[in-house]
């Protein structure tokens, strides 16, 4: 490691007049999940934001809004995340790896790094997050889904992410995770979130899969097929059959194409049931 | 190189350290060991202190983060001569064998014990599912963390 200095940014300003003064051989640090397991060998200086008060979870303007240095357990114990339809993304953070990770990991470097087996893209893909961040002195924003099919690496190498935004939601969402034990990656991941109209017919469809070992896809024929009817026992098999025609999987160090393409059906089926059965319980 | 001041099991210390250095070197270099190196990626849980009473891994954690912190090792909880009570259930249940891993695994117990004094066997269970245990097939290690969890009850310790 040739890292030279470590500096404590005391904003995000600090932090990018940084980076920029070290020319591709500083990087940003906030957990520091994947810099202290590997780094590039030009990096000479750490760039600490985890002190820059991007930290915090709070209602505004009818957004969700986490900082990106909030760590994976701040937001899983957070009551605000816990009173976000039901609990849900709390209880995708449960998932995440163990307590110990999840009390450095934060939020934006989930977001950033991007692991295409990670749980957190699955989840936030789902719910339509917004990424929030800065390059120079202009704020930029876009939806996870959209920035994860740009060059999100090189734009987060002169950039400081600084917040996610999650939309409200009338409906429920659900999540699920195959792995070999618990705390250990996705051999596949899932969400989906349902909404009903006032005549009980399905308003909106979210169907994201992960870790198939690609990252986080919404599956739009699945959410076309769903949209506009009524939820039903058969529907969910129609949607479950629909998604394993149409996810995208492949074969990695973990597991065979062949696997990802019979579990994804039974994992949509399940993320589906049970958002519905939270969405009709809302309902009653 | 770099100054930095923490905590260090009660303890204000003001150490030299590299930029680049983990936290796991720097507790090894001032005589914490405690502090096991097993994996070096976060996976093994034997390196695990506490930072300001949260389970980390300091294998992972960069040095210079806990400028201004607090960390707490094994040695901060009990001495050879004067056992914590979670040492004392881990060696009344059989819950160490060739004790690499106990450091983590009691520190975590401290931490599951500090929020929940009453947990269930699967609650302890799910405490410690990051640390690995290559000897105990971690039946005696639960046993050990609902032994102490019981004494905590009671009023036996705090």
């Amino acid at each position: 490691m040739s890292v030279r200095r470590y500096h404590y940014a005391r904003d995000v300003e600090e932090a990018l007049s940084l980076l920029e003064a070290y020319e591709g051989r500083g990087a940003i640090l906030a957990g520091g999940m994947d810099l202290s397991r590997g780094m590039a060998p030009e990096i000479e200086g750490l760039i600490d934001i985890t002190t820059a008060g991007l930290s915090g979870i709070s209602w505004a303007n009818g957004d969700l809004r986490i900082g990106a240095t909030t760590t994976l357990e701040e937001v899983r114990l957070s009551d605000e995340v816990r009173g976000y339809l039901g609990g849900f993304l709390a209880e995708v953070m449960a998932h995440v790896a163990t307590l110990p990770l999840r009390c450095m990991a934060t939020l934006g470097g989930a977001v950033v790094s991007a692991h295409p087996w990670a749980d957190v893209p699955t989840a936030l893909v789902a719910l339509g997050a917004e990424a929030r961040w800065r390059t120079g002195e202009k704020t930029e924003k876009a939806p996870i889904e959209e920035l994860y099919r740009r060059p999100f690496r090189a734009i987060f190498r002169r950039s400081v992410l600084t917040e996610i935004r999650l939309p409200r939601w009338e409906g429920a969402f659900a999540f699920e995770k195959v792995s070999r034990n618990a705390g250990d990656i996705a051999l596949i991941n899932c969400a989906c979130g349902l909404g009903l109209d006032d005549t009980g017919k399905i308003a909106w469809a979210r169907v994201v899969v992960g870790a198939t070992p690609y990252r986080a896809e919404r599956l739009a024929a699945v959410e076309a097929l769903l949209a506009g009817e009524t939820p039903a026992e058969g529907l969910w098999e129609e949607a479950a059959r629909k998604a394993e025609a149409e996810a995208r999987v492949g074969d990695d160090m973990r597991a065979p194409a062949e696997w990802r393409r019979a579990v994804v059906p039974v994992i949509v089926r399940r993320a589906l049931e049970r958002a519905a059965n939270a969405v009709m319980g809302d309902e009653r | 190189m770099m100054k930095i001041y923490f905590e260090l099991n009660g303890e204000p210390r003001y150490v030299e350290i590299k930029p680049g250095e983990m936290l796991l070197d720097l507790l090894r270099r001032l005589g914490m060991r405690s502090v096991k190196e097993g994996c070096r990626t976060g996976e093994c849980g034997a390196c695990t202190v506490l930072l300001d009473g949260k389970p980390i891994r300091s294998c992972l954690t960069f040095a210079a983060k806990v400028k201004g912190h607090r960390i707490t090792t094994l040695e901060g909880l009990g001495t050879p001569e004067d056992l914590h009570p979670l040492q004392e259930a881990f060696l009344e249940t059989g819950a160490i064998q060739c004790g690499f891993c106990t450091p983590g695994m009691i520190l975590v117990a401290h931490h599951l014990l500090s929020h929940n004094p009453d947990p269930s066997p699967e609650e302890v269970r799910g405490a410690i599912t990051g640390n690995l245990c290559r000897c105990t097939g971690y039946v005696k290690i639960v046993d050990a963390v609902m032994l102490a969890a019981e004494r905590k009850r009671k009023g036996e310790w705090r």
